[in-house]
């Protein structure tokens, strides 16, 4: 079982990141705003560990790097990633439909380009060492799971929560919520900053845990592999996102083992190992077509429930 | 910058707008008649690209599925461009059929149908690059006979422009000559104004709107594989992903010009390429930002474009 950790850990702590970034995707949506931000608060929240980590406070090579200076570069990463989207989203949120995604499209490949041509940022190479807090890549658990886990209680009373209704009235009929007395844009503002701060947080741990940070950490392809995790897991529960971002990521590992399995044709063994992207696309489609409210639904859940009480 | 360098770029500009233009044009049209934006669109344009260099009978490279190949044929440019453009455009309908009908017939959330296009986006892209490999092509001898460059200058004004851009101006100002032409003198053009207007209201007066459609993602994925194959003619096929920041890019004229609107999409892809032209040489690494700054600023200060309208919601 040990060896099982050690060879996975590196997998599983990056399934808690995908499925941390796709609870930031959900949140906006939980309000009916499809918001494709996630990998620029990522970006922007990883350049900030990357950048105090190194340059403001330094640990001499080799000593651990203190776990509170962590906590304290994923409150700053909340903090600014919460102010920014403050600032876009303002704007873009007291207009309906699709431009909040562009806006976001937007934002995305403009902090891409900034982080390409910055001194800070590190220019088209990044930054490197960045300092570790722990000794394997596992240890890191201590923190995504932690943080997993706490922004999953903190989603799952959200819904049922006043707010998280106000959200789901959103998302049914804006022009009935309004009229039932809820502040359409106070309101979807809320959601795309809570998800905008998710991102940073998952940022700043990100970057300690690759050691290292560069543009190609948030694009537009990010986006669209984390609105895959929340449309095929779910997008009706906190529950959804969480199963998408998990199981798509251990995915292409699953795919390589099923790769591995001998008698295959060579053509189904080549399409297993270089076609996961293909497959993904696909699912997004099949998923749009068959389960539009993804593979976890409130249906299901209470259908779960009734069973295990019975 | 001096006026004739200034001049220079503007031209320059003006050709790569045009190409813009084209490829905004096949987002509008969707979004005119069914009020989506199209993200598989960014992909047909690569696909375009890719049949135009098959259709010259060019080899594919090293990797991939196809690697090595080749067709048993091949065309002259100016035939391989209208075939790329028509594959495309089948690609289109096929695009419509496999992702938007369905969803459509049961009246799905337009954001479910976003999304779907999304994933063929994303399916497409990786499919080329199964098939063919991550390699950038180039299309061979595509100008045989043309100098490299030629002086629009007058008077003692040398103004010297790629041959290139001339050829991607000309070809870009003739599909929306005839689209214009299509749009406005043609009872299918006008059909699809009047579905554009009111969908319930133009299949009561005997439209067949499902047919439209395809029509319309026809033309749409025409013109964004004729306006991949002018980009990989300009700079060449960069790989699977090289209509992807086109696409996004395109996302920013489509709202310049306003949602929906035909007018807009052209002043829009002027005006991008233009401004494109000129950030200065020290500043090109942040080229790539302009388009969505413009987005961002228009979103903010204009939403509803240069050309759109601003629409009423009703109960």
């Amino acid at each position: 079982m040990d060896s099982f950790f050690n060879q996975y850990g590196f997998l599983i702590v990056s399934m808690t990141f995908s499925a941390l970034l796709a609870l930031s995707l959900y949140l906006p949506l939980m309000a009916g705003q499809l918001s494709l931000a996630s990998p620029a608060f990522y970006a922007i929240g990883g350049y900030i560990a990357a950048v105090l980590s190194t340059q403001i406070f330094p640990v001499e090579s080799g000593a651990p790097f203190p776990l509170e200076r962590l906590l304290l570069e994923m409150l700053i990463a909340a903090a600014v990633s919460g102010v920014l989207a403050l600032l876009v989203g303002l704007p873009a949120l007291r207009l309906r439909g699709v431009y909040l995604a562009l806006a976001t499209i937007a934002l995305v490949e403009i902090v891409r380009v900034l982080s390409l041509n910055l001194e800070i940022t590190g220019k088209a190479i990044g930054i490197f060492g960045i300092p570790q807090p722990f000794a394997t890549k596992l240890d890191y658990l201590w923190i995504s799971g932690v943080l997993l886990l706490v922004s999953a209680f903190f989603v799952y009373r959200l819904e049922h929560s006043r707010m998280g209704r106000a959200f789901a009235a959103l998302r049914e009929d804006e022009l009935a919520a309004g009229a039932m007395g809820i502040n359409p844009t106070t309101t979807k503002l809320l959601a795309f900053v809570l998800g905008a701060m998710l991102a940073g947080v998952v940022g700043a741990v990100s970057a300690h845990f690759l050691n290292t940070w560069n543009a190609r950490q948030g694009t537009f392809d990010a986006s669209i592999l984390i609105l895959a995790y929340v449309i095929i897991g779910g997008s009706r529960t906190f529950l959804g996102p969480i199963a998408g971002g998990l199981l798509l990521t251990a995915l292409p590992e699953v795919l390589r083992a099923l790769a591995g399995v001998p008698g295959l044709p060579p053509l189904a063994v080549s399409f297993l190992q270089d076609g996961r992207l293909i497959i993904y696309g696909v699912l997004i489609v099949l998923s749009t077509l068959f389960f539009p409210q993804g593979l976890i639904t409130p249906a299901l859940l209470r259908r779960w429930n009734r069973k295990g009480r019975a | 910058m001096n006026l004739a360098l200034f001049f220079q770029q503007v031209v320059n500009g003006l050709a790569i707008g045009s190409v813009y233009a084209i490829f905004a044009l096949g987002y509008t049209l969707i979004f005119s008649i069914l009020g989506i934006i199209n993200f598989a669109h960014s992909a047909i344009f690569t696909l375009g690209a890719y049949f135009t260099y098959a259709l010259m009978g060019a080899r594919f490279g090293f990797n991939g599925l196809l690697a090595q190949t080749a067709l048993p044929f091949g065309l002259p440019f100016p035939l391989a461009v209208l075939g790329g453009g028509l594959l495309a455009g089948g690609m289109g309908v096929l695009v419509e059929r496999a992702a938007f009908r369905p969803l459509r017939n049961r009246g799905a959330d337009p954001l479910l149908m976003l999304v779907s296009s999304l994933g063929v986006a994303v399916a497409l892209v990786n499919i080329i690059q199964y098939l063919v490999g991550a390699e950038a092509y180039s299309y061979p001898n595509a100008l045989a006979g043309l100098p490299p460059s030629i002086n629009l200058g007058v008077g003692g004004v040398p103004l010297i422009m790629r041959t290139v851009l001339v050829v991607i101006f000309i070809i870009s100002m003739l599909i929306l000559f005839a689209l214009m032409r299509l749009m406005n003198h043609t009872k299918a053009g006008k059909a699809l104004q009047a579905v554009a207007e009111d969908p319930v209201t133009a299949s009561l007066l005997g439209i067949n709107t499902d047919r439209l459609i395809l029509l319309t993602f026809f033309i749409s994925g025409f013109l964004g594989g004729i306006a991949g194959t002018l980009v990989g003619l300009s700079v060449t096929i960069t790989g699977p992903y090289f209509g992807i920041t086109f696409g996004l890019r395109g996302l920013a004229v489509l709202v310049l010009g306003g949602l929906g609107s035909i007018p807009g999409a052209v002043v829009g892809g002027l005006a991008i390429g233009i401004v494109e032209a000129l950030v200065p040489p020290d500043l090109s690494g942040y080229k790539d930002a302009v388009a969505f700054a413009i987005l961002l600023i228009v979103l903010f200060f204009r939403p509803q474009g240069l050309l759109g309208r601003t629409f009423i919601q009703k109960v």
